[in-house]
């Protein structure tokens, strides 16, 4: 009984593992990351918990998929200023709609709500200080 | 007793689909035209915290302290934004917003990327001032 509780436990942390992001961690990539380029803005793309770690849907920007709502990973996308939307899709999508200025250096949070079969993972416009924080304590883990 | 199971996962579904169905809740929109200020407005600094709610179950919070500019005017009031917070309002989705402001309140909210006003559940009241 003992053995098959091990057995168990050991499973389950292994499969919430599979679904942490893996890359380099934001301090160990940082310096490699380039300005934002002078006529667009950057939108930061993150997802600092491991709840729900199983769910990582698609993440599009503007309806072209640019990564993964992988817990702790983080994306960086740069794009033109103007009126942005990022969307996710579980059984359900979940969208935010936001303005990006040249230079502007956005932050989005993925988090998960509970859905009906599957949780839902909505995209969430967040203050800088907070992004900052959070991302860097995520891992890089690449544009589609 | 084959009616009973019968109706019993459906009673189940039909709760389950209406908590569903209560999770789609969208932010009611009006079309509605922006004319810019030419200039920025002047800086001035919001001295109460404020809560306004649109009726979704997702009030926005305006900080205490943060620094505010009018960008336009719309037919519902005077359009602010500010870089010291992220203003947005919520429901199934999230859109980016920016007060409005009629007669000392907060009445709704300018919507920029939807060019739409959401109107607030209540007026809520609000003083700016000069920075110092």
């Amino acid at each position: 009984m003992k053995k098959s509780l091990l057995v168990f436990a050991f499973l389950t942390s292994l499969i919430l593992l599979q679904g942490c992001a893996s890359g380099p961690a934001y301090a160990e990539m940082a310096s490699t990351i380039p300005q934002v380029p002078a006529d667009k803005g950057r939108i930061y793309l993150y997802r600092p918990s491991a709840f729900g770690a199983a769910i990582q849907p698609a993440v599009r920007l503007d309806g072209v998929e640019v990564g993964t709502a992988k817990s702790h990973g983080f994306i960086y996308v740069d794009a033109a200023p103007g009126s942005h939307f990022i969307e996710t899709t579980t059984e359900v999508s979940r969208r935010l709609t936001f303005l990006l200025e040249k230079g502007q250096t956005r932050y989005v949070k993925l988090s998960v709500s509970m859905g009906f079969a599957v949780g839902h993972v909505y995209p969430e416009l967040v203050d800088d200080a907070v992004g900052v924080k959070e991302v860097a304590e995520c891992k890089y883990i690449g544009t589609k | 007793m084959r009616t009973r199971l019968f109706c019993t996962p459906v009673a189940i579904a039909v709760l389950l689909l209406t908590g569903c169905a209560m999770d789609i809740v969208s932010v009611k929109q009006s079309p509605t035209t922006l004319a810019p200020a030419g200039d920025p407005g002047a800086p001035v600094v919001l001295q109460n915290d404020a809560t306004v709610s649109i009726g979704t179950g997702f009030p926005t919070k305006l900080k205490k302290g943060t620094v505010w500019r009018q960008i336009g005017q719309i037919a519902e009031g005077e359009v602010f934004t500010t870089r010291d917070q992220v203003v947005t309002v919520e429901a199934s989705n999230i859109h980016e917003a920016q007060p409005v402001i009629h007669g000392g309140n907060v009445v709704g909210f300018y919507l920029p990327v939807e060019r739409t006003f959401t109107r607030a559940k209540a007026p809520v009241a609000i003083t700016f001032q000069p920075p110092k």
